[in-house]
């Protein structure tokens, strides 16, 4: 019955080629605006992820504060390893971790000077450094010696130096002493927006000498999942399991380390080791605004582009059934049944708006390539909020077929009245109309 | 009794090695004791300072603040009078922890004792009683001439357990009466970090020490780190009178913007 249906309705399509043809290209040209607009946000929130967790967080972050007083406080874990051997048997959805050293110092060259956030890495640790860090000159290499630094673009241009010169880190010690290293630039990074204008790396032995800190201290094991999303879980697990293992674990509170070092841990009355266990949107929540507001712009311009096709389909299908009304009257005055008439129209609907977004989401994916692979840089500004250079669309075949079966369905759904229209109709009446 | 204002520099010349011969270390010793007691109050302590700040690519800012101080129990409180977005913000000092308030967000926040004041290059020691004796072991390295004066060159080295800004620094003391000409404060990688120079030295009577307490009308403090910037800071209105009992308590700075 529905085989039947179905060819009929394909064949009815297939007579009035102009018209469905027009009208399969707007669908087809709504859905790939839909697929790129898609794209486009998912690319942004993809590239600030993989950005923030490589330069400035693990997925999960196994970090802590060390109070030698109760108003002396430090952003470390002494002896980083015990607690991680402890508890990383209880994450299954482990992909790999990396101890990641945290400071701030400034830095004076001749040129200039300003305050950098340090971080202190083992290159040989992190398999997803490089991917993320684009080296435009110097060697990266280089940064795994001692007494090295990789800069990104800008903060190069403001210090005024190049790979080989040296510059002068000067921040107090854990104890508040001052101190001072000499580096040489290793590296000068591609800017990567917002994170790289006051992020730096240091080899994490460069990072311990200069606030005298013994091996083994770190400032937070960077942990990184198969999946992202099992962030939280992960993160309440570790919590229970330190606790468990008798280390002491401050409450859940989603604010980046550094906030927590310099309005909450210093004014608490404790001294020594407590460990704290964050997520990346702990981390970055002070830029979360931008991903909101990247999803909040999409959001709005999906649901504008989706109203205006809906008004589009109605009304398109509308002249399409008035111009068809004798043909609709001849087939009730044969025996064709109002239910099986809306069935039908419905039908050429679906299938219409079926072929029509499966067409956009090609022509929607071939453009996202060919946008790709053309690496269009973004304007600056943009490129400081998004935290990525080029423009990169991110499709998912999952998000695709969501965004095909979701016009396909608006597209029926936009028939529903037409349809009835139709159905409702008196086969003389129908019959005798003029149109 | 007022006692002449001869005695401290007689007193100090006689802890004083004859010119040209070295140090032994109970000499430097008692040289770096001495430079302590000439500056201790003995009792309250309240100045009015101004701190010209100059930083590279910067607007010169300066700040007035006033410094109170209590001998007996180490208390000490700054509070920022200019410019009016400083106004109101202070510092108080409890006991080892330093306290910093800014009125507009209302919060106490606990800071480093090594902490720059206002985000300068003055640390709370340059406006503090000196305690180089407790902090720092002094060995002498020279005697020689800064400019006209006949100095001591000693360098001071912390103690260990003892948390200090800078752990290494160099003085070089005036052999006539005692006070410090120039300081140099060196990091832990042996970087020179600040130069500081006193080129003017006031005394003012104490009725608490029963004597002068000496301190540095003028200090001139250059950033080695980054060479454009240079803080300079003027002590004006030093008084010695006791200050209300109340005065060094979070309520008594809180009050002050209101």
């Amino acid at each position: 019955m529905l085989a039947t249906d179905l060819h009929i309705a394909a064949r009815n399509l297939a007579r009035h080629t102009r018209r469905n043809l027009l009208l399969a290209s707007a669908i087809a040209g709504v859905t790939a605006l839909l697929v790129l607009l898609g794209g486009l946000t998912t690319g942004m929130r993809e590239a600030m992820l993989q950005s923030a967790t490589t330069l400035m967080t693990g997925h999960v972050n196994l970090a802590g504060f060390f109070k030698i007083t109760s108003g002396t406080a430090a952003p470390i874990v002494a002896g980083w390893e015990k607690p991680w051997d402890e508890v990383k048997g209880t994450i299954p959805e482990l992909a790999w971790a990396a101890p990641r050293g945290r400071g701030w110092a400034k830095a004076v060259a001749e040129g200039g000077s300003m305050d950098l956030v340090l971080a202190g890495v083992e290159l040989a640790r992190e398999p997803g450094f490089q991917g993320v860090v684009q080296v435009v000159e110097g060697s990266l290499q280089d940064l795994a010696t001692p007494g090295t630094i990789l800069l990104f673009q800008d903060q190069a241009k403001r210090l005024g130096v190049k790979p080989g010169d040296s510059l002068t880190l000067s921040a107090p010690t854990t104890r508040g002493a001052s101190n001072t290293a000499d580096v040489r630039v290793a590296a000068v990074a591609r800017n990567i927006g917002l994170l790289s204008a006051f992020n730096a790396f240091i080899p994490a032995e460069t990072l311990r000498q200069l606030y005298q800190l013994k091996a083994g201290t770190t400032g937070a094991v960077q942990i990184y999942l198969k999946d992202p999303a099992d962030s939280a879980v992960v993160a309440a697990r570790l919590r229970d399991a330190l606790r468990a293992a008798g280390w002491r674990v401050m409450d859940p509170d989603p604010q980046p380390y550094w906030q927590k070092l310099m309005f909450k841990v210093n004014s608490e009355d404790w001294t020594g080791q407590k460990l704290d266990v964050t997520t990346w949107e702990d981390e970055m929540s002070f830029l979360s605004w931008i991903v909101t507001a990247v999803t909040w712009l999409g959001n709005v311009l999906v649901t504008v582009l989706l109203v205006i096709v809906a008004v589009g389909i109605v009304n398109t299908l509308a002249i399409a059934i008035r111009e068809r009304t004798r043909e609709i009257g001849t087939l009730r005055a044969i025996g064709m049944q109002r239910a099986q008439v809306l069935r039908l129209t419905l039908l050429e609907a679906f299938l219409l708006g079926l072929g029509g977004a499966t067409g956009g989401a090609l022509l929607g994916a071939l453009a996202a390539a060919g946008l790709n692979a053309a690496a269009i840089e973004l304007p600056e500004t943009m490129q400081y909020f998004l935290l990525q250079r080029d423009l990169h669309l991110a499709l998912h075949p999952g998000q695709v077929a969501t965004y095909v079966a979701f016009v396909a369905a608006l597209t029926t759904l936009a028939a529903v009245w037409p349809s009835a229209y139709a159905a409702r109709m008196r086969p003389v009446t129908a019959m005798h109309h003029a149109g | 009794m007022r006692l002449p204002a001869v005695a401290p520099v007689a007193a100090a010349l006689l802890l004083l090695p004859a010119a040209g011969g070295a140090l032994t270390p109970e000499e430097t010793d008692r040289v770096v004791r001495n430079i302590d007691d000439m500056e201790r109050s003995g009792g309250d302590y309240k100045a009015l300072a101004y701190m010209e700040a100059k930083e590279k690519d910067k607007t010169d800012v300066v700040y007035e603040l006033l410094a109170y101080r209590r001998s007996g129990d180490q208390k000490l409180m700054f509070l920022f009078l200019e410019p009016k977005a400083e106004a109101g913000k202070g510092y108080l000092r409890i006991e080892k922890n330093l306290w910093f308030y800014d009125p507009r967000v209302g919060r106490w926040e606990r800071r480093t004792e090594r902490e720059r004041i206002g985000g300068t290059d003055t640390r709370r020691g340059d406006l503090d009683e000196s305690r180089l004796a407790e902090e720092y072991a002094a060995r002498w390295e020279a005697d020689e001439k800064l400019g006209r004066f006949e100095v001591h060159r000693i360098l001071l080295t912390a103690r260990p357990g003892v948390d200090v800004a800078f752990p290494t620094v160099r003085l070089w003391v005036n052999k006539e009466n005692g006070v410090v000409l120039k300081r140099q404060d060196l990091a832990l990688s042996g970087r020179l970090m600040r130069t500081s120079f006193y080129p003017r030295w006031k005394k003012v009577f104490s009725e608490s020490k029963k004597g002068d307490v000496w301190y540095a009308e003028e200090m001139r403090i250059y950033d080695e780190v980054e060479k454009a910037n240079q803080t300079l800071i003027l002590v004006k209105s030093v008084d010695t009178a006791p200050l209300p009992a109340n005065l060094f308590t979070k309520a008594w700075l809180e009050s002050k913007s209101r």
